[in-house]
């Protein structure tokens, strides 16, 4: 297995602290790899690393085999980047975006023009190729900037949080694209995002990072297998006194004013379940955010 | 020592200078109603209005031909130290145009140069605007007319390096208040408006050593012809001047943007 990214004891400090705090990982070509983690816990400073646009306090990395130290244009060459924030140019229309942006990118000047059509077809976004990019709506900025990302058909996808403030059906929709995108090239994607379910969905393997530091790593699914029980009831508005309830089967975790149960199998929930059946109890499978808060917690 | 300026991939700050071109030719018009107004009513103000009060010739001139120096210098310089500071304050922090910019395999001293080159090119397109301007108001005399490109050009090059430099330190946009307030209160030091040798002898060696003075001064031997030694001088301390802005500009832009 070739590996599209090695970080070895990555640190990187800044004057009074340090953002990240020796992490390894390995990101495997062609997979989807998420670095889950809440806002600073060193998500977007390790994404800026790989970038080459944050000098490295302390270890190695490297990306497509590039030392990100040394070799900043092959790698930047060979990566697109979906920014945390839209970044695109004001003074430019949609398609304007892109044929500047393409240039950067010394993209050869006949296949330029060809190459945008394809793009902002594949975004759904070719009849406003002579929009101002202000009059987007906060999808099609977001469609466009990964559209622009694509443009020079990189090997590597680097997405920090794609989806944040965005409405929940224009998030299933980039996620739809980037779906839609891993299976029909070989992109590499990594992706950094506290939305637990966005990793869980996309994503082939992941870091979790807390404090700069790698508190859990492997297959969603086994994450959450090995952390917690495989299934939850989450109950609302239950007082102290009808919560507090044992049994060695069951861990209970309480939320705000939610209460949840977690259990191996649902049929030691299924009493509870009819207990507080008026209070319309959810009944699902335990998924990353419930690893995460425990974590967090613990 | 390694310099920035090895880092410059000259292609690439043609990008970033064709970025800026296009957006130009978007707004042109707006672009240069600026300085073509700026430069007749201050014509007006200098040249009919305090050039009627000063009779004599000043630098064996009349005012009117010594002002029109003044008048073209003024307005290039002015323009690029905006360009170089506000337009690159919101490309940079507002618009995150250069976050996109180096997302890319541009890096930050192509990306400087870029803005630099653009903000000299800013200022010849100008010059070459107010420059048959000067020719009309009479200010004008000689064939090295315009050779005046040159001075301004590396007036634009220091100017714009030194405002770019400035502008990757400011992390508040109120904070350029202080950059413009002595911005324009040494440029009155500099021989646009009256000579500097009719100032006190303090106030000249401080007027000689802004640069600024070696550009107008300089403009102002292309527009009447009469070169002297000490203007070769100032020519060789405007290069060496030029040379440390640009550099300063393109490493103050790598240490804010690559952190």
């Amino acid at each position: 297995m070739n590996h599209a990214v090695e970080a070895r004891n990555l640190i990187k400090r800044y004057r009074n602290f340090t953002a990240v705090d020796n992490i390894s990982f390995d990101v495997v070509e062609g997979e989807t790899f998420s670095i889950l983690g809440e806002n600073g816990a060193g998500k977007s400073t390790t994404m800026r690393m790989i970038a080459c646009r944050s000098p490295l306090s302390g270890g190695s990395l490297k990306v497509g085999n590039f030392d990100v130290m040394k070799n900043g244009r092959e790698i930047r060459s060979m990566i697109g980047i979906v920014p945390q924030e839209n970044n695109l140019d004001p003074d430019l229309n949609v398609k304007e975006n892109l044929l500047v942006y393409s240039r950067y990118f010394r993209l050869p000047k006949h296949s330029i023009d060809k190459r945008c059509d394809e793009l902002l077809d594949f975004i759904r976004l070719s009849d406003k190729k002579d929009a101002k990019v202000d009059h987007l709506s906060g999808g099609m900025k977001r469609r466009l900037v990964i559209a622009r990302a694509l443009l020079h058909k990189p090997k590597i996808l680097l997405l920090d949080e794609p989806t944040t403030g965005l409405d929940p059906n224009v998030r299933l929709e980039i996620w739809e694209k980037l779906e839609e995108l891993r299976s029909v090239s070989k992109l590499t994607t990594i992706l950094s995002t506290h939305y637990m379910d966005e990793a869980e969905k996309l994503s082939n393997r992941l870091v979790i990072l807390s404090d700069g530091k790698i508190i859990s790593d492997g297959v969603p699914r086994e994450i959450i297998q090995s952390n917690v029980k495989k299934y939850a009831l989450e109950i609302r508005g239950l007082n102290a006194a009808e919560a507090s309830f044992n049994h060695p089967k069951i861990i209970m975790q309480k939320r705000g004013s939610t209460h949840i149960y977690f259990a191996d199998s649902m049929e030691v929930l299924t009493p509870l379940l009819q207990r507080f059946a008026a209070k319309q109890p959810i009944l699902r499978p335990s998924n990353l955010e419930d690893v995460f808060l425990q974590f967090v917690k613990n | 020592m390694h310099l920035g300026l090895h880092n410059i991939h000259i292609s690439d700050a043609l990008s970033v200078w064709r970025r800026n071109l296009k957006v130009y030719l978007r707004l042109w018009k707006t672009e240069l109603i600026a300085p073509v107004i700026e430069p007749v009513f201050t014509f007006f103000a200098f040249g009919f209005g305090v050039g009627a009060l000063i009779g004599s010739n000043v630098s064996g001139m009349s005012y009117l031909s010594f002002v029109g120096a003044g008048v073209l210098a003024f307005t290039v310089l002015m323009r690029t130290v905006f360009e170089m500071t506000y337009g690159a304050y919101f490309r940079m922090v507002y618009q995150s145009t250069y976050d996109a910019i180096l997302a890319t395999p541009v890096n930050a001293e192509s990306l400087a140069a870029g803005e630099i080159f653009w903000a000299i090119s800013k200022g010849v397109i100008d010059s070459l605007f107010i420059l048959p301007l000067i020719v009309i108001f009479g200010s004008a005399e000689s064939f090295y007319t315009i050779l005046a490109i040159i001075p301004l050009i590396l007036g634009c090059l220091y100017l714009g390096g030194f405002a770019l430099g400035v502008t990757a330190h400011i992390f508040d946009i109120d904070n350029f208040n202080i950059f413009f307030a002595l911005f324009f209160s040494t440029i009155f030091l500099c021989g646009a408006w009256f000579p500097v040798d009719i100032l006190p002898f303090w106030l000249q060696i401080i007027a000689y050593l802004l640069p600024t003075t070696a550009v107008i001064d300089l403009t102002r031997a292309c527009l009447s012809g009469n070169f002297y030694a000490r203007h070769l001088y100032e020519l060789i301390y405007l290069l060496v001047v030029s040379f440390l802005a640009f550099e300063w500009a393109l490493r103050s832009i790598r240490r804010r943007m690559v952190v």
